[in-house]
């Protein structure tokens, strides 16, 4: 037991290091968002991310009009969960698709980070929700 | 070179292969096939509502937890990636799981980390003498009906007893899980815990969680794995698919992705 938390504590050294990052992560709260306010960015996807446990997209786009373009990094969920709630898939929003993001900002201001609450591609007006527990019954179709 | 040998002791065979009848005697256990969701609305209801008997250092150092997550610096629970481990993975996941039955054993596999999994042995026999403490513990099971009784010890002491995200302690140590699980509808799985860990809690604290399943829904589990969170897909100068780590914040969100 032993050797295997000290192997542990390298791994977690070594992985920073190679990070430059303040730690490796995993599953966490997102109150680090404000869930009272929300925001809505249009622009254009640059990535979607889809990777375990939180995708992220990257959009370069404004808040408001006149404003000039730039790039936010909004989290969500994870794939399987973003899956039950409806309509998602690694490329169901491609890169340079243009998008309408309404999303939770970060608490701390001046930083273009958020927590996403309905993606819309604007091609066609399909919704994107996010909200796994709106989906918490059995009987589902 | 001759020597005098002692006997041969016969090996103990502890996965003895399943005869024809052990596999046909899996047709009369309850459904539990395909994929069950966490209720997560359950959870979160019941971080007020049933919340666990913490001894008074363990309910200050929640409630520590409670006031940085209120103030928008959750704590991290869960890191390095590391299984979330018995019970909690129960008590807190966001993700699916299925259940597989093969002779002797019960099979709990979750979507989200790629090492998540409970071996639930069902075939007789009992804890292991010598302690090999683990991140799931040592799981036995017995039908008692159609509800399954597991109880698990072993668990390693730094595995948390969370109850979110951003609420929960390592048990230190002499953790002890019962669980009865069982239908409570045609597509509804409770899982009762009763969980005795004596380094935080002041008595055993039972609480049920809830999942279900949408047999019309045909999204299987995907895999899921951890670290990749912490990573973005990129091709280097040489052509090669790799992975490049992100930026995070200490409160665990991605704060910057590598451009392409």
């Amino acid at each position: 037991m032993r050797f295997f938390m000290k192997s542990i504590g390298v791994f977690a050294v070594l992985a920073v290091v190679a990070a430059g990052i303040s730690q490796v992560v995993a599953h966490h709260s997102a109150s680090m968002f404000d869930v009272l306010r929300s925001e809505v960015l249009k622009g254009k996807l640059v990535e979607l991310r889809w990777v375990n446990p939180h995708v992220t997209l990257t959009v370069k786009g404004t808040l408001k009009s006149g404003e000039a373009p730039a790039e936010w990094l909004i989290e969500t969920t994870s794939p399987g969960n973003l899956t039950r709630v409806g309509g998602w898939q690694r490329d169901a929003v491609k890169p340079g698709e243009l998008v309408e993001v309404v999303f939770h900002p970060l608490r701390e201001p001046g930083k273009r980070l958020g927590l996403l609450r309905q993606l819309t591609t604007l091609s066609n007006g399909e919704v994107y929700a996010t909200n796994i527990r709106d989906h918490e019954r059995a009987d589902l179709e | 070179m001759a020597s005098a040998q002692a006997p041969k002791k016969a090996p103990t065979v502890i996965n003895p292969p399943p005869s024809a009848q052990d596999w046909a005697d899996l047709g009369k256990l309850p459904d539990w096939s395909g994929v069950w969701n966490p209720k997560i609305s359950d959870q979160d209801a019941q971080v007020k509502t049933n919340p666990p008997p913490w001894n008074e250092t363990a309910a200050r150092k929640i409630q520590q937890m409670f006031a940085e997550e209120k103030a928008g610096r959750p704590r991290l629970i869960f890191s390095n990636c590391l299984p979330e481990a018995h019970p909690s993975w129960m008590l807190v996941t966001h993700n699916a799981m299925e259940v597989l039955f093969t002779p002797g054993r019960v099979t709990m596999l979750g979507e989200s980390d790629g090492n998540r999994i409970r071996r639930i042995y069902a075939d007789g026999r009992g804890h292991p003498e010598v302690s090999d403490p683990t991140f799931h513990g040592h799981s036995i099971g017995h039908w008692e009906g159609d509800t399954l009784v597991v109880d698990t010890v072993d668990i390693i002491p730094q595995a948390p007893l969370a109850i979110s995200e951003a609420a929960g302690l390592p048990n230190n140590g002499d953790m002890h899980v019962i669980e009865r699980i069982h239908l409570a509808d045609k597509d509804i799985l409770h899982d009762e815990l009763e969980i005795i860990a004596p380094k935080i809690l002041t008595k055993p604290w039972k609480t049920t969680r809830i999942f279900f399943r949408q047999r019309a829904r045909k999204f299987d589990i995907v895999e899921g794995v951890c670290a990749t969170g912490d990573l973005v897909e990129r091709v280097n100068a040489e052509g090669d698919h790799i992975f490049v780590p992100v930026e995070k914040s200490e409160w665990g969100h991605t704060t910057a992705v590598p451009a392409k």
